[in-house]
């Protein structure tokens, strides 16, 4: 029987396809690290390289052995889940050898901001500070003690903690309006911010008093139909009250 | 003017991401297809009157294909590490799987076919050539240097046998592109089954508009007069390929306005501020409905072939600013709003650095180098008309 004839061609890109997936193959072989996959779609070698690199923390553990005093102090404060090491920096060399090297005091303002930076995914009531504006020049510890901090006085305005807001309120059409127009603050709320908290307007009306078309307010203030401005949304869903024309 | 950013923003949100090499991306793959999907109408839908662009389709989706690749490098940085997609595949990932999807499209698609097409000429040209030329030509024939009939029969057959097989292909390059965006569930602006086939209509246009551009300015630098039989196939299939493409869109948006899921303010709020610029005026005035008007006149009004070119030719270019911006409302316009769906964000464009402006010129530019070159070696127009 006579083999049907293969075209030239068909032969040519075969031998080059067999190049080609041996080239494939053997490249996949020679720059495929041989513990890839061992346990995960990963390098299995990089774990003990990693594990190699020696430890350079020591632990809160080992703070308490020497430095219990400052840790039972801490332990009551509002820094108790700080771990001692994230203001002081690694530890370990210092907790193998005291004498030989002593961790960081730190004086100057960045490692406090760290956390307590002004930023906007923060939870509420987190005490914040926009740092140019806060005591300028000042360290953080000169009126704040890191182990137990507390307020050194009580704030005189909300602007003390509610930075960001205040500054946004500053140059809006709500400027000259008090805080406390809109929110209801307990004398406490100042001492123990969580505890007491600030409460919001609820409910249309509530804007409606100064912006209703039949509001007893000054005539330049903008006014809308309550009852179908809006439709079913508050306010606050379309407008951002402390600076209400951001959202327009 | 707009402030940097408006409303509630999270802190990750401030700055975008996928920046202009991401909006390059997908406009090059797009390229990429719809000039082969071109090609395709001529070998397996048998358009005949298309032949004089079929060659030239081919070697304009083959440069951009080189190219498509490079504004992925240029973003991720580190590209001697791109071929470890091919050593250690992760199947789960679609992003992971581009390597396999990029390399079976050039490899066994498109080079194959223009290796079949292009056989006769370059044994001839390994004959006729001399010098080094010879040589190069010689590694080029493979070694098949059989140009009988039965062998030439072969190689048309093969090659329309490729095409059958990479219309689907083309289809996975540019419709993978689309599933890509279309699978970030977290986005509502990109998150719809819709998206792959948007983008493989916009492809389509993109392609035969480039491809009708490039046929118009080579017969202008060879001094030819255009076929205008071809160009007015050309312009009826880019018409239709439009007008797909444009009720598509139109189906999407009207699906998300009837849907009114939650994100329908803040996308309103994105069309109206952000990107009215980009998508209204741009995207459908400039881009859209501005080309299909000139192409309808053009084609089917009472011109002369001069003013009808002309206008071809300023259409086709609009189109090309229309899917651009395109890729532009897509890429950034999906990262400019908040995930809470309470504010707006703003996108800086860089001029220096490997995101920058110039950057991306230089990556627009070069699969025109590319093609031109590849002209020189492998002229796309009858033998009779190279020399």
């Amino acid at each position: 029987m006579k083999l049907p004839k293969i075209p030239q061609q068909i032969i040519s890109l075969f031998i080059l396809l067999l190049v080609v997936l041996t080239g494939f193959l053997f490249a996949r072989k020679y720059f495929t690290p041989p513990s890839f996959g061992l346990y995960g779609h990963y390098r299995a070698n990089a774990v003990d390289e990693i594990k190699a690199r020696g430890m350079k923390y020591a632990g809160s553990e080992s703070c308490i052995e020497c430095h219990d005093d400052i840790y039972n102090l801490k332990a009551k404060g509002y820094h108790k889940n700080v771990a001692c090491e994230i203001c002081h920096g690694p530890a370990g060399k210092h907790a193998d050898d005291p004498s030989e090297t002593s961790p960081e005091i730190p004086h100057d303002r960045s490692k406090c901001t760290i956390c307590h930076d002004y930023n906007l995914a923060r939870p509420t009531g987190f005490p914040q500070i926009i740092a140019n504006q806060h005591n300028p020049g000042k360290f953080c510890t000169q009126c704040h003690q890191a182990h137990n901090p507390t307020l050194p006085h009580t704030p005189n305005e909300c602007g003390a903690c509610h930075r960001e807001i205040a500054s946004q309120k500053m140059v809006s059409h709500h400027a000259s309006l008090e805080c406390t127009t809109c929110h209801e603050a307990p004398l406490e709320h100042l001492t123990d911010p969580r505890s007491f908290e600030v409460k919001k307007p609820m409910t249309k009306e509530f804007c409606g008093q100064c912006h209703a078309r039949d509001a007893n307010s000054p005539v330049e203030i903008p006014r809308i139909d309550l009852q179908i401005h809006g439709g079913r949304y508050l306010c606050w869903d379309c407008h951002y009250p402390h600076n209400p024309e951001a959202n327009r | 003017m707009h402030p940097v950013f408006s409303g509630y923003i999270y802190p990750n949100e401030y700055e975008l991401h996928w920046g202009l090499l991401i909006v390059i991306y997908p406009y090059l793959t797009g390229l990429v297809a719809g000039a082969f999907i071109l090609a395709s109408l001529n070998r397996t839908f048998n358009v005949k009157v298309l032949e004089p662009v079929y060659r030239l389709a081919l070697l304009t989706a083959l440069s951009f294909l080189i190219v498509a690749p490079l504004p992925l490098f240029s973003h991720l940085g580190h590209p001697e590490r791109a071929l470890e997609m091919l050593w250690t595949p992760h199947i789960g990932s679609a992003m992971a799987m581009f390597g396999f999807v990029y390399a079976w499209y050039l490899l066994m698609v498109l080079l194959l076919e223009i290796w079949f097409d292009y056989r006769k000429d370059i044994v001839i040209y390994s004959q006729e050539k001399k010098g080094v030329a010879k040589y190069f030509y010689r590694i080029l024939t493979l070694g098949a240097t059989d140009i009988s009939e039965e062998a030439l029969r072969f190689d048309d057959r093969a090659g329309k046998f490729i095409t059958i097989i990479g219309i689907p292909s083309a289809f996975l390059l540019h419709g993978y592109v689309g599933f890509i965006f279309g699978s970030v569930k977290a986005n509502p602006w990109w998150s719809s089954v819709l998206m792959p086939i948007v983008f493989l209509f916009s492809a389509i246009v993109s392609g035969i508009a480039m491809v009708f551009l490039l046929h118009m300015i080579t017969d202008m630098f060879r001094w030819k007069t255009p076929n205008m039989a071809c160009l007015n196939k050309l312009a009826e299939f880019l018409l239709y390929a439009m007008l797909i493409d444009f009720s598509l869109e139109m189906l999407d948006f009207i699906h998300r306005l009837y849907e009114s899921e939650e994100s329908i303010h803040i996308l309103g709020d994105l069309i109206q501020n952000r990107l009215f610029l980009s998508l209204i005026i741009s995207q459908i005035v400039v881009g859209t409905l501005t080309p299909i008007l000139g192409i309808i006149v053009a084609r089917f009004g009472n011109l002369p072939d001069e003013m009808r070119r002309m206008m071809y030719f300023l259409s086709t270019i609009l189109v090309q600013v229309g899917i651009f911006s395109t890729r532009w409302n897509v890429v950034v316009g999906g990262q400019l709003f908040s995930k809470s769906l309470r504010g707006l964000t703003m996108y800086k464009v860089q001029v220096l650095g490997l995101e920058g402006i110039l950057m991306c010129i230089f990556l627009l530019v070069l699969p025109f180098i590319i093609l031109y070159t590849f002209i020189k070696i492998l002229p796309p127009w009858p033998h009779a008309e190279t020399k």
